[in-house]
């Protein structure tokens, strides 16, 4: 008799530009004990599939998307690689992996991935999203950032960063990289190429949707603790980011203390989403709800929103409901005044 | 799925109620009522339909259907013809002065 298994099978993402580093930390990562578990597509800009070639010795059921980069316009080709890796799978076809990693081309925004998962009817019910890796290339970090919006949007949808060619850069300016990336996206996680190790779980198997999500949650809590609660932290007001094209982007968190109501909080975010939420780069936070013991944690990008998560215990001491904003040009006084009357005369 | 208007299943949006322990159905109302509330500012009105779908009616009587809350505030401003935006002060006033 066949079995047939429900379990939701993690797609991870691993973006970041041309060059940065992406098909080496593949290689990496397929060659450690995570491997066999892992099916991989690979989506490439240009006739010729490289990186399909590369990876392919290490995991010979590589799926290359033919179309590109991964945008809105290819989401079909991603839905049907990933039905067709599923397909075969459950046919036995190729082994029971339990995750599949995607590796975007260097110019992806990794929001649309998210869309083609949630959106769709069938693929919502067997996957769903694990770790998001971005590799930032520390040596040319700041000409992407110039010429590319693509390289934020990597930035703010990663969930670690991943900083390579860090031999080719003075120290003061990696730390000052180190900075920028902390103040854009405060609640990744950043390595350093050298100090990766491939079987490190935190590359993917460690996520909000993972087992143990509460641990992912505190991770958010722990990086974003550096940053002033309920304060901007402007991204581009360093002296060599002062003429950057992305100097209107902040990242700040909202803190409250006291409990929310759910229907007001969704209807305002979506409401807020609805009508921003290309300036919304990223949204993440742990809620203190109305009734509820435990908290529960939100995670989203531009217009989409993750599928809420309930978590077991509250990450630490702290019971306050804390919600990571990241934006373009929004003013976080504004979102916070817009919160509070939402929350006050909603109930 | 319904047989007879082809509706299928239940809503799927991120905001559906989550860990309550009121029935389905009074959580579902519960968050139209809310959501009439801010759409009384446009003139619009939000109601049930058929437990699985909701109807957005204008002033002049124009109604668009609703499959969940993910599409209300896109299908809202279309049929309002104006933006519905959270960050308007006009509309945080009027969420203000409504009796709660």
């Amino acid at each position: 008799m066949t079995t047939v298994s429900f379990d939701l099978i993690a797609l991870n993402v691993i973006t970041g530009f041309l060059g940065s580093g992406k098909t080496t930390l593949l290689r990496n990562l397929l060659a450690s004990d995570l491997g066999h578990e892992t099916a991989v597509l690979i989506n490439e800009f240009g006739e010729v599939g490289i990186d399909h070639l590369l990876v392919g010795e290490v995991a010979p059921d590589t799926v290359l998307l033919k179309s590109g980069c991964v945008c809105c316009s290819i989401r079909g080709e991603l839905k049907d690689a990933l039905v067709q890796l599923f397909s075969r799978r459950q046919k036995g076809e190729v082994p029971k992996f339990r995750r599949v990693i995607l590796e975007t081309t260097g110019l992806a925004d990794p929001a649309p991935i998210f869309a083609t998962i949630l959106a769709d009817p069938m693929l919502q019910h067997h996957f769903r999203l694990g770790v998001i890796v971005t590799v930032v290339d520390c040596f040319n970090a700041a000409l992407h950032e110039q010429l590319h919006p693509e390289w934020t949007a990597q930035v703010t949808a990663a969930d670690r960063l991943i900083l390579t060619k860090r031999d080719l850069v003075a120290e003061q300016s990696f730390e000052a990289l180190q900075k920028k990336l902390q103040a854009i996206n405060p609640a990744a996680v950043i390595l350093t190429g050298e100090d990766v190790k491939p079987q490190d779980p935190l590359l993917l198997t460690a996520g909000l949707h993972d087992a143990g999500p509460e641990r992912e949650a505190e991770r958010w809590i722990q990086n974003s603790r550096s940053r002033p609660w309920s304060k901007t932290n402007d991204v581009g007001v360093a002296s060599e980011h002062e003429h950057s094209t992305h100097a209107r982007i902040h990242s700040f968190c909202l803190v409250f203390d006291y409990q929310i109501n759910w229907p007001a909080f969704g209807l305002w975010l979506s409401m807020l989403l609805n009508r921003h939420g290309r300036n919304i780069l990223r949204v993440k936070g742990i809620l203190n709800l109305s009734g509820a013991e435990y908290p529960v944690a939100i995670h989203g990008v531009q217009h989409l929103v993750h599928p809420p998560v309930h978590l077991r215990e509250w990450p630490d001491h702290d019971r306050r409901s804390r919600i990571v904003f990241i934006v373009d040009g929004l003013e976080p006084e504004t979102i916070e005044q817009s919160f509070k009357t939402f929350c006050e005369y909603l109930k | 799925m319904c047989g007879l208007c082809g509706f299928l299943g239940t809503e799927g949006d991120w905001s559906t109620s989550i860990g309550s322990t009121l029935p389905a159905r009074q959580q579902r109302l519960m968050r139209i009522a809310l959501a009439n509330r801010i759409l009384g500012f446009f003139r619009l009105r939000l109601d049930d339909f058929q437990g699985v779908s909701y109807v957005l009616t204008s002033p002049t009587g124009r109604r668009e259907i609703v499959s969940d809350f993910g599409q209300l505030w896109r299908v809202a401003e279309n049929l309002a013809g104006c933006p519905i935006d959270p960050l308007d002060p006009a509309l945080l006033t009027w969420l203000s002065s409504i009796p709660k």
